[in-house]
């Protein structure tokens, strides 16, 4: 199962297409992918264009005048970005871990044959695949009886568990942890805590990895949260995400941040070349993770696919 | 150990569910009390009114249209596609090529869709989207492409494809890996093309794996992605009439007019037709092949 990569392509003399049928399949593969990557792409070159030639040109692949001053005004324009940069980096980062602490040792649970209340925790766990109580129900516990209104909490709470992670990590310690390992360790007088800290855990980092891979992306990309939960006079808690999505009033923000900054001073802000600025900090750092974090992605389909 | 995922399930999962009574309750909210008192004790109950409201608004045929007109274009779309590509990129020769092809293919679907309506509005915007410019360079007018509700549904179903199309492709690549070799080896022997080994081998042993997302896809049938048809058009009010879902719709009600009864409603028969659909395919697919029926 780890060396999906090694087995996942298939050799020329196996493969059932001729030479002449894999150039046209790489031709079209070609042509696909730059029509797919063509949207990243524009907002790249836009975002490093000068204002002046998008004002005039429009956004361009290639734009008549590159220049940084987007991301020179982001880095003058005061505390808005900088701060909700942070807000996005500690809400992943918790959401996250904390996550991963409450489904791991559930998961664990779930694989291990002699837990008894296995099958009825597994339905427990399943209902709410089948049924929600909708939107208005969710917000309305969340708001008035858990009060997340207005709090970090409202951003990391809501998305910290899904029947789906805790079913890719039952799958896959169920598969990788051999049975006979854990019952010697508990001979040796193991408790089921120290099993599943110092052998089950060791033992299934691919699997973790690809929850938290998920998870860090989920967190990263969230907007739904902060747009129900987080009113507009605690801008002080938005996530990237929402400060990008109420852009028109993030530039005002900024234009008085920064003529606060640097008393009466006022130049405009190049701004439409600024939003795809800001569309650039927020996708930087999936795009520089996104190769590294690829082969997790694949030992979590692979997982998933078993069924149980 | 599994203390704190109960917990965790029961708050966010669990507490909501007795928000069905919403559905049924003509609710409204009274400051200084708890929600419990004012849902079980002050409000009353109404019966079928709140759904029978529904259905008597003339918007509401309107929205539940969209919303399964796209789902089944979606539902469609999103196997046909993935599949067709899954096929040809399992048997590419180059095998660094394919790993860039999926890795290019499934980046969007790891972007967010404010991203994504920022990406989309790089092409469309009136003055300087890229799309406009070129219509100019051939001397055609300019459109005001979010004040043009036409154009909408053609985009928004590219847009749809563009971010979900890789993941599945690289859910379909891994279970054609799983594949036996030696079903193709022996298929070759016997003088098969690559579209007959394609039709004949690839595609029934994808059929489990389909049929899940199928099954899956079915049970959100009246759940639209809530990104896509609110922030890829930017919330264009002139764009309503074909962008808004139930999802959207539901948002709308409780957000912007308060109207609880009303939305809870709706989301009750998303709710309810999901489970009921789900339970049906299930069993269906579960009579004509019994590996492949998910429960």
């Amino acid at each position: 199962m780890n060396n999906a990569e090694h087995t996942s392509f298939v050799r020329p003399k196996d493969s059932s297409l001729s030479k002449r049928g894999n150039r046209l399949a790489v031709l079209f593969f070609v042509i696909l992918i730059v029509l797919a990557f063509l949207p990243v792409l524009l907002v790249i070159m836009s975002s490093v264009s000068s204002e002046d030639s998008v004002a005039q040109f429009g956004y361009r692949f290639w734009p008549k005048e590159f220049s940084l001053e987007a991301f020179r005004y982001l880095g003058k324009s005061g505390s808005t970005i900088p701060r909700a940069f942070l807000n996005s980096v500690f809400t992943t980062a918790a959401g996250t871990l904390l996550g991963l602490l409450i489904m791991c040792p559930c998961g664990y649970a779930l694989s291990r044959k002699e837990y008894s209340g296995r099958k009825g925790l597994m339905i427990f766990l399943m209902i709410p695949m089948l049924f929600s109580g909708g939107l208005v129900s969710t917000y309305m516990v969340n708001t008035q009886i858990l009060h997340l209104k207005n709090t970090y909490l409202a951003l990391i709470l809501p998305g910290l568990c899904s029947t789906w992670y805790l079913m890719l990590l039952r799958n896959y310690f169920m598969t990788s942890l051999p049975d006979s390992l854990v019952e010697s360790a508990t001979l040796d007088g193991a408790m089921p805590f120290q099993i599943f800290r110092l052998i089950a855990m060791p033992i299934c980092k691919p699997v973790v990895m690809t929850v938290a891979v998920f998870q860090v992306f989920a967190y990263w990309n969230s907007w739904y949260p902060a747009l129900l939960y987080i009113d507009s006079n605690h801008s002080e808690l938005y996530p990237l995400q929402y400060v990008l999505m109420n852009i028109e009033r993030s530039i005002q923000a900024m234009i008085r941040d920064s003529q606060y900054l640097s008393g009466m001073n006022t130049y405009s802000p190049p701004s439409i070349t600024l939003r795809m600025a800001m569309v650039v900090i927020v996708i930087l750092p999936i795009m520089i993770l996104f190769p590294f974090f690829q082969r997790y992605l694949k030992t979590g389909l692979t997982v998933g696919a078993v069924k149980g | 150990m599994t203390v704190p995922a109960i917990v965790w399930f029961g708050l966010f999962c669990y507490l909501p569910l007795f928000g069905i009574f919403f559905a049924f309750k003509d609710f409204t909210p009274m400051p200084g009390r708890s929600l419990l008192y004012n849902l079980f004790v002050k409000s009353p109950w109404v019966g079928l009114r709140n759904f029978s409201y529904l259905f008597r608004n003339p918007q509401s045929l309107n929205i539940l249209g969209n919303t399964l007109f796209y789902n089944a274009i979606f539902l469609v779309a999103g196997i046909v596609i993935p599949v067709f590509l899954a096929v040809i990129l399992s048997e590419i020769h180059q095998k660094k090529f394919s790993g860039l092809v999926q890795m290019v293919l499934v980046l969007p679907y790891f972007l967010s869709w404010v991203i994504v309506g920022y990406c989309v509005y790089g092409f469309l915007a009136t003055d300087q989207g890229q799309i406009n410019s070129l219509l100019q360079v051939f001397g055609e007018e300019a459109v005001r492409w979010y004040q043009s509700p036409q154009y909408w549904r053609v985009i928004l179903i590219l847009v749809g494809i563009w971010k979900s199309c890789g993941y599945s492709l690289v859910i379909y690549l891994c279970s054609i890996t799983a594949i036996d070799r030696t079903l193709y080896e022996s298929a070759s022997l016997d003088g098969a093309t690559f579209w007959q080994k394609a039709w004949h081998i690839t595609l029934p042993m994808l059929r489990p794996t389909i049929a899940t997302i199928f099954i899956l896809s079915i049970g959100s049938i009246l759940n639209s992605d809530f990104g896509l048809f609110y922030q890829v058009p930017m919330d264009s009010g002139a764009l309503q009439e074909v962008t808004q879902t139930l999802d959207v719709y539901v948002y709308k009600a409780l957000m912007q007019q308060a109207n609880f009864s009303f939305s809870s409603a709706a989301a009750f028969l998303q709710s309810a037709a999901g489970c009921v659909l789900l339970i049906v395919s299930n069993l269906a697919i579960r009579k004509v092949d019994k590996d492949s029926a998910l429960i």
